[in-house]
C-alpha cells in the first residue's frame, strides 16, 4: 500500500456499455444527480465486449477500482451479450477473490438508460468501497520500483 | 596461481565476511517465501548464517540469471509532459555492487565463458561479469545425466571460477582463479594448501581428462547440409511441444527479445529471455516465419548448440549439465541427439 | 504374472499394429519409453513395425490430446492454404486416451479443432499417474537410477539403496481427486474399464485456499508464482492452448509484460487459467511439466469448481452441449453484481450463491 494522504482520491475505471449504462450515466448528468467524480468512463459497445484482459490491464496500470456496467439481463441491444458477460464476470470475480484481490476492487452492475439515479447510486457505492480499501497495490505494476526490485543484484 | 587450504568453519566465516561487504547468493533448493522477492528463481540471498547446502549435480537454476537478468533494463524514459527528461532516453543507473555467487558447479562456470564469446562486446553482459564473482565447488559425485566430460568440461574443472573449492580429507583446497577471487580472500588468514593435496587434485584431474571423450568433436568437421536434412529431426520435432523449458533452464541458451514497457508515463526498454522454440522468435514483420514449423525450431536449438556455434566460435554451446535432459517434459535427450547426429551418414 | 500395465502395453501394441495394418488409421499417438527413470516420450507411430516401441506405464503424465490436431493435419494430403479440401474422407488417427484426455478430445471436438470422425480413441482406464516429483521428494538428495513398477507398489533404486513404496501415495494430486478415470470416448477398449471414483471431496485443495483470509490468499498467490521463469511449458503442454497468437505475445496492446516482474507473471497465470475456464479437465499436465514445480493447477481447479457449482458443467462430459462460456441461462446466478439487490425484471432469483457450499458429491455429466 502506498502512502495515503488525506486528500487521496481513488481512480476508478468504468467500462460502460453504449446502449444502457453509458446512457444512464448521461441521464444522471442531465438530471443533475450527484455522484463522485472518481470514475473515468470507457465507452464500450456492450458489456460482452469487456474482456478479462481489459479489466486486468486497467488494474495493472494503476486503477484503484473497476466498474463494468451493462444493460439489465433481457435488455441487451445485441440480445444476449450481457448474458455471456455475466458468466464470464462471475468466474473472473471469483478467481480474483481466490488469488486475494480485495473484494470491491472489481465491480459489476446492470444500469439501464433510464436509471440515472441508480447509476449515481452504483458509482457512489463503488467509490465508497474503493475508498475504504485504499489505493490498489495488488496486480498493480510499478515501473519505478523495477530497477531495485527486479535486478538480481 | 595461489592455492589455499580452507576448513569448513573457515568457509562459514568467509561467507559471513563476504556478506558484510557484498551481495552473496547461494542455490535455493526449495521455493522461496514471498518475502524475498529480491532474487532470481532458484537462488537466494544469504547473510552467511547457516551452512551452505549443495545438491549433487548442477544447481537448481543456472548462473546465467546473474549475467542476463530477466529483465535487463537497457533504457528508461518518461512520457510525462513538462518533465525535464521528456524526449530523452537515459541509460539507467546500474548497481556496481559486487555480487558473489556461491555454490557454482564447474559446468555453469564454463557456460559463462562460452556465453562470453557472442557477448564480447555487450556492455550489459560485460558489466555484470565485472561485478560478479563465482565461487565454485568441484564435483565429487555426478548425476547420471551429467555429461560435462563429453563437452570439453570436467567435474573437477576450475575454468571460469574466481574461487574453486575442491574437497579434501578435512576441508577444501581453494584455487584462486582471478583478481576478483584474490580480492575475496585478501584479509582472511588462510594457510597455503599442502603440496601433496595439490598434486592429488592434479592427478584426479588427469584421470578425468583421460576418461573424457572427444568423439563429439568430429561433428565440427561434418557437412552442415547432411546434418540439417537428417531424418532424426522429424520424430523429435513431432514430440517436442516447443515449450521453451529447455532453453530457459539451460545455462548456455542466451537469446533475448526487447520490448518497451510503459506504466503511468514511465517507460523502460527491457531485454528479457527469449527462446528459439517459440514461433514469435523468428516471426518477421511481414508475417513470414522462416521457422514456422515445430520441427524447424527443434532442429535449430540442437544445431545451434552443436554446429552453428562451434562453426563460428570453436567450442560447443552446451556444457553438459543435463538440466534439459532432466526437465524436458517429453524426454528429449540431447545426448541421444548427439549420438544420432554422429551416426548420420 | 504380468502387471496390469504390461497387459495394457501389449494390447496397445497389438491394437495399434492392427489399426495400421488394416489401414484404418494413418498414425497412432502413444508413448515410448524414456531415457531416464519415470520418464516417457510421446510418440506418433506411422508403421506397423514401429508399434513395438509403444509402451504404457504409470508415468504417462502428458496429455496426448495435445498432439491430436497437429497429427491429424500431418496425415492429410499436402495442400496449399487456398486449395480446397480434398474429396472423400481424410485419413484417421488413433490415440491412446485416459479419462481426462478423452474429455479433452471432446472439448477439441466441441471447439472444432478435431473432427471426431477422424479419431479412433484407444480408451485406457487410468489407475492414476505417478508424480515423478513426489517420488523424488521421498528420496531427496539421492539420485534415482531405476524404478520398477508393480500394480500397487514401486521399487525405487539408486546407487546404494532399493526401496519399495506404495504407488497410490505418490500418484499425482489431480489423479487422486479425479472422478472420471475411465475414458468417456472409447472406440477400441484397451484393458479393463475402471469405475468412477468418489473422492471424499475433489476440491479439497482449492477449499483449503478459499478458507484463508484475503491477505493470506494473496500471500499464497505471490509466493506460489514467485519462482516462475515464464518458460510457458504449462501453456504449451496443455491441449486447450492452441491459439496461433497467445495473449502473452500481443505487443499492442501489451496485456502482460514479458519479464519476471511479479505482476506480469501473476497476470499471465490468472489469464492463462481463465482462458481454460469451463474447458479444463484437470489432467494435471500443466503442473507436471513445470520445471519449477509451481502449482498453477490450483487456479484452473478453482475455475472448474465454480463452473460446476454455478452452471453444473464438467468439461468434456457433455459432448452435445455447448461449452459453459459459449452459452448462458436466463437465470444464471449473479450474486457478484454490485446492484444485484435492485429489482431485476423477469429474472428468476439466483439459486446458487457463487461462493456457496460445494455439493457433497460431484454431479455427473448428463
Ligand atoms: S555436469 Fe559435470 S560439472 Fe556439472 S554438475 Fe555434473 S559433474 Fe558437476
Ligand atoms: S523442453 Fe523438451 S518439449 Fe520443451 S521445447 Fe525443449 S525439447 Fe521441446
Ligand atoms: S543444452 Fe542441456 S545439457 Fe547442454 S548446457 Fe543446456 S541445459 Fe545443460
Ligand atoms: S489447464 Fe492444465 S489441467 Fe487443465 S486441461 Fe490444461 S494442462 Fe490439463
Ligand atoms: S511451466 Fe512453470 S515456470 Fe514455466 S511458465 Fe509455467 S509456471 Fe512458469
Amino acid at each position: 500500500m502506498t502512502e495515503q494522504s488525506t486528500n487521496w482520491e481513488p481512480k476508478i475505471i468504468a467500462f460502460l456499455c453504449n446502449w444502457c449504462s453509458y446512457a444512464g450515466a448521461d441521464l444522471a448528468g442531465v438530471s443533475r444527480f450527484q455522484y463522485p467524480s472518481n470514475i473515468r468512463i470507457v465507452r464500450v459497445p456492450c458489456s460482452g465486449r469487456v474482456s478479462e484482459n481489459m479489466i486486468l490491464s486497467a488494474l495493472k496500470s494503476g486503477a484503484d477500482g473497476i466498474l463494468v456496467s451493462g444493460c439489465h439481463p433481457g435488455d441487451c441491444h445485441y440480445i444476449s451479450g450481457n448474458y455471456f458477460a455475466r458468466r464470464r464476470f462471475a468466474l473472473l470475480s471469483n478467481l480474483l477473490d481466490f488469488i486475494g484481490v480485495e473484494p470491491g476492487r472489481v465491480n459489476f452492475s446492470w444500469v439501464s438508460a433510464s436509471e440515472g439515479e441508480q447509476f449515481a447510486e452504483v458509482v457512489q457505492g463503488v467509490t465508497e468501497k474503493v475508498k475504504a480499501l485504499g489505493s490498489a497495490s495488488r496486480l498493480v505494476k510499478k515501473i519505478d520500483a523495477l530497477e531495485t526490485e527486479l535486478q538480481v543484484a | 596461481m595461489k592455492v589455499l587450504k580452507v576448513t569448513p568453519a573457515e568457509l562459514d566465516a568467509m561467507m559471513q565476511q563476504w556478506s558484510k561487504a557484498h551481495r552473496v547468493y547461494a542455490p535455493a533448493l526449495v521455493k522461496q517465501p514471498a518475502a524475498s522477492p529480491n532474487c532470481a528463481p532458484g537462488w537466494r540471498r544469504v547473510d552467511g548464517s547457516g551452512a551452505l547446502t549443495l545438491s549433487t549435480g548442477p544447481t537448481p537454476a543456472s548462473v546465467k540469471t546473474f549475467f542476463f537478468p530477466q529483465p535487463e533494463t537497457l533504457l528508461t524514459y518518461t512520457l510525462e509532459n513538462n518533465h525535464p527528461d521528456k524526449g530523452l532516453m537515459r541509460e539507467p543507473e546500474k548497481s556496481k555492487e559486487m555480487q558473489v555467487v556461491v555454490g557454482v558447479r564447474p559446468c555453469d562456470a564454463r557456460s559463462v565463458l562460452l556465453n562470453n564469446l557472442p557477448y564480447q562486446e555487450d556492455p550489459f553482459f560485460q558489466a555484470n561479469r565485472r561485478r560478479t564473482a563465482l565461487v565454485g565447488f568441484t564435483c565429487d559425485q555426478s548425476l547420471s545425466t551429467c555429461f560435462c566430460t563429453q563437452m570439453g568440461g570436467s567435474p573437477l574443472g576450475s575454468e571460469g571460477l574466481d574461487l574453486a573449492f575442491s574437497r579434501t580429507q578435512d576441508g577444501f583446497i581453494v584455487e584462486v582463479g582471478s583478481a576478483k577471487g584474490e580480492a575475496l580472500v585478501t584479509g582472511l588468514d588462510l594457510a597455503p594448501a599442502d603440496e601433496s593435496e595439490i598434486t592429488a587434485l592434479a592427478a584426479r584431474r588427469q584421470k578425468e581428462v583421460k576418461a573424457s571423450s572427444t568423439e563429439l568433436d568430429t561433428l565440427k568437421g561434418r557437412e552442415l547440409g547432411k546434418l540439417y536434412d537428417a531424418p532424426l529431426w522429424q520424430p523429435l520435432g513431432e514430440s517436442c511441444i516447443n515449450c521453451g523449458a529447455c532453453t530457459f533452464i539451460c545455462p548456455t541458451c542466451y537469446c533475448f527479445d526487447i520490448q518497451d514497457e510503459v506504466v503511468r508515463g514511465q517507460g523502460r526498454r527491457i531485454r528479457y529471455w527469449d527462446s528459439c522454440m517459440f514461433p514469435l522468435y523468428s516471426l518477421h514483420t511481414s508475417g513470414h516465419n522462416p521457422r514456422g514449423q515445430k520441427v524447424q525450431r527443434t532442429r535449430n536449438r540442437f544445431l545451434h548448440k552443436l554446429k552453428y556455434f562451434p562453426d563460428r566460435f570453436g567450442p560447443f554451446s552446451c556444457v553438459g549439465c543435463g538440466r534439459c535432459v532432466q526437465d524436458c517434459p517429453v524426454n528429449i535427450d540431447i545426448r541421444e541427439v548427439m549420438n544420432d547426429l554422429l551416426a548420420v551418414e | 504374472m504380468p502387471t496390469i500395465n504390461e497387459i495394457v502395453s501389449e494390447e496397445i501394441r497389438a491394437q495399434a499394429r492392427k489399426l495400421l495394418e488394416e489401414g484404418t488409421v494413418a498414425a497412432v499417438i502413444g508413448y515410448a519409453a524414456g531415457t531416464l527413470p519415470m520418464t516417457v516420450r510421446p510418440l506418433v507411430v506411422r508403421s506397423p513395425e514401429d508399434c513395438s516401441k509403444l509402451i504404457w506405464n504409470t508415468f504417462c503424465v502428458l496429455n496426448l490430446a495435445n498432439y491430436l490436431p497437429a497429427t491429424l493435419k500431418s496425415v492429410e494430403p499436402p495442400r496449399g492454404p487456398r486449395d480446397p479440401k480434398p474429396e472423400g474422407p481424410l485419413p484417421k488417427v488413433a490415440i491412446c486416451a485416459t479419462g481426462c484426455w478423452s474429455r479433452n478430445i471432446v472439448v477439441q471436438t466441441q471447439e472444432h479443432q478435431v473432427d471426431r470422425d477422424r479419431v479412433v480413441v484407444m480408451g485406457v482406464g487410468s489407475r492414476g499417474m505417478v508424480s515423478r516429483r513426489k517420488v523424488e521428494a521421498i528420496f531427496s538428495g539421492k539420485e534415482i537410477l531405476k524404478v520398477e513398477e508393480g500394480d500397487h507398489e514401486l521399487i525405487v533404486q539408486g546407487a546404494d539403496f532399493s526401496e519399495t513404496i506404495n504407488r497410490w501415495s505418490v500418484v499425482r494430486d489431480n489423479c487422486q481427486t479425479c472422478t472420471h478415470p475411465d475414458p468417456v470416448l472409447v472406440d477400441v477398449r484397451i484393458g479393463e474399464p475402471v469405475s468412477e471414483r468418489k473422492p471424499p471431496n475433489p476440491f479439497i485443495q482449492v477449499e483449503k485456499i478459499e478458507q484463508k483470509t484475503v491477505d493470506a490468499r494473496w500471500a499464497w498467490f505471490t509466493e506460489e508464482f514467485s519462482t516462475c521463469i515464464r518458460c510457458y511449458a504449462c501453456r504449451n503442454a496443455c491441449p486447450l492452448c492452441y491459439c496461433p497468437t497467445c495473449f502473452v505475445d500481443d505487443a499492442k496492446p501489451q496485456w502482460v509484460g514479458k519479464s519476471l516482474d511479479a505482476v506480469d507473471t501473476g497476470l499471465f497465470h490468472v489469464l492463462r487459467a481463465y482462458h481454460c475456464a469451463g474447458r479444463c479437465t484437470d489432467c494435471g499436465t500443466c503442473e507436471t511439466v513445470c520445471p519449477m514445480g509451481i502449482n498453477m493447477r490450483m487456479l484452473t481447479k478453482k475455475l472448474n469448481k465454480d463452473v460446476l457449482n454455478l452452471y453444473g458443467i464438467e468439461a468434456g462430459m457433455q459432448p452435445d452441449a455447448p461449452l459453459p462460456l459459449t452459452t448462458y441461462a436466463m437465470d444464471d446466478p449473479q450474486k457478484f453484481m454490485a446492484n444485484e439487490v435492485a429489482p431485476v425484471p423477469s429474472m428468476a432469483p439466483a439459486t446458487l450463491g457463487h461462493r456457496g457450499p460445494v455439493p457433497g458429491s460431484v454431479k455427473e455429466g448428463k
